[in-house]
């Protein structure tokens, strides 16, 4: 028993650590909970026995450190849109290859009577 | 590739109808989500602008659509995605249309030039490695593609609709015309970046199977006379996805 708590603590805490390095960080609150939950099981199985094993310690640390990035990360990194060049180099390709083509398609000029398009 | 999911959920209704929503040097931005067990991810950036283009014959619309993954996600999978429509601003019928698509390694450029007269799109397909494909496809009377349907959709009249009424689509999408149908759910209230709206919303169904269940993809469009998207709810094959406005300029109204 207090042998499957710590594998699904260990488990979950490495899930975590993962979770929280990737950009998914957000994700990393669910394994790191359930890593905490499975690691006091374990911890408060092993206290019975009198026997508290280091790995569960480790657990905890791992924990800590995933939960600490996940928080870090979410605080201080920015959503953003970087490196738009290639975007807005083809955006304008596009267009001037469409103008072009544009002048070659047969468009029914009675239907854009009286439109008027601001500029 | 996932960009298209949110795009193909956005379907709209393929009726010609006189646009009086949609202004010419529109922007809306929107955040494209990922929801995992109810936690949020924010993935990318999704802009709608609209614009003149002039030619010698007459003023077209141009109606673009791009997708830019936000930069923490760049080094695992980038996405630069643009879509873009040429169309008649009344009618919002459209005369050319270009999908050039960079996700990861895949890249995918599609070009359709619409004959209305023959009721034919030619299309021109260009993969990596300069692998062009060259098809003229027959179209209906009111098939549109992906943008310009998606932007028709704001030119209808919600007010005269009743709950649970539906219009069936047709949209040609990678060179196949594809039929989809949306419902009409009735008006909610919702908060937004843009503050509180009341909203038309939607549900959208279509034939493709990468758009899963019933009524599980929603679209909210604000109930003036605006009409812009400001919330969507997709379900795709591989979770949940959301749509959420971020800001908006240029409206006509």
């Amino acid at each position: 028993m207090k042998k499957t708590f710590i594998v699904l603590a260990l488990v979950s805490s490495i899930l975590a650590t993962i979770f929280a390095v990737l950009p998914i960080s957000n994700l990393a609150i669910i394994p790191a909970l359930a890593a905490l939950i499975f690691g006091l099981v374990a911890f408060y199985l092993s206290k019975k026995t009198g026997d508290v094993k280091k790995i569960i310690q480790f657990i905890f640390l791992l924990t800590i450190v995933a939960l600490s990035l996940t928080i870090f990360k979410a605080v201080f990194t920015t959503t953003e849109v970087a490196d738009t060049k290639t975007l807005d180099t083809k955006e304008t390709q596009l267009k001037e290859e469409a103008i072009e083509e544009l002048e070659n398609i047969d468009i029914d000029v009675e239907e854009f009577e009286d439109i008027d398009i601001a500029q | 590739m996932r960009f298209t999911f949110i795009l193909l959920a956005l379907f709209s209704l393929t009726v010609n109808a006189q646009n009086t929503a949609i202004g010419t040097n529109e922007k809306l931005v929107y955040t494209a989500s990922y929801n995992m067990s109810g936690i949020l991810t924010d993935i990318a950036q999704v802009t709608m602008e609209t614009s003149p283009v002039k030619t010698s014959k007459a003023t077209l619309l141009r109606l673009k659509c791009t997708a830019a993954t936000y930069s923490k996600w760049d080094n695992f999978f980038r996405i630069r995605d643009l879509y873009e429509s040429y169309v008649n601003p009344k009618t919002l019928t459209p005369y050319l249309y270009n999908r050039d698509i960079n996700e990861g390694s895949y890249y995918k450029a599609m070009k359709y030039t619409f004959s209305h007269k023959t009721k034919t799109v030619k299309s021109i397909q260009t993969k990596r490695n300069n692998n062009i494909e060259n098809k003229t496809i027959s179209i209906g009377n009111s098939t549109k593609d992906i943008v310009s349907t998606l932007y028709s959709i704001r030119s209808f009249n919600f007010e005269n609709m009743s709950k649970g009424d539906r219009q069936s689509l047709t949209i040609i999408f990678d060179r196949k015309e594809t039929k989809a149908q949306v419902t009409y759910l009735g008006k909610e209230t919702i908060n937004t970046a843009i503050g509180k709206k009341e909203c038309y919303k939607l549900a959208i169904g279509s034939n493709e199977a990468i758009l899963q269940g019933n009524n599980s993809n929603l679209l909210w469009l604000t109930a003036d006379v605006n009409k812009i998207i400001v919330y969507g709810k997709f379900k795709i094959p591989v979770g949940n996805g959301e749509l959420k406005i971020k800001s908006v300029s240029g409206l006509i109204n």
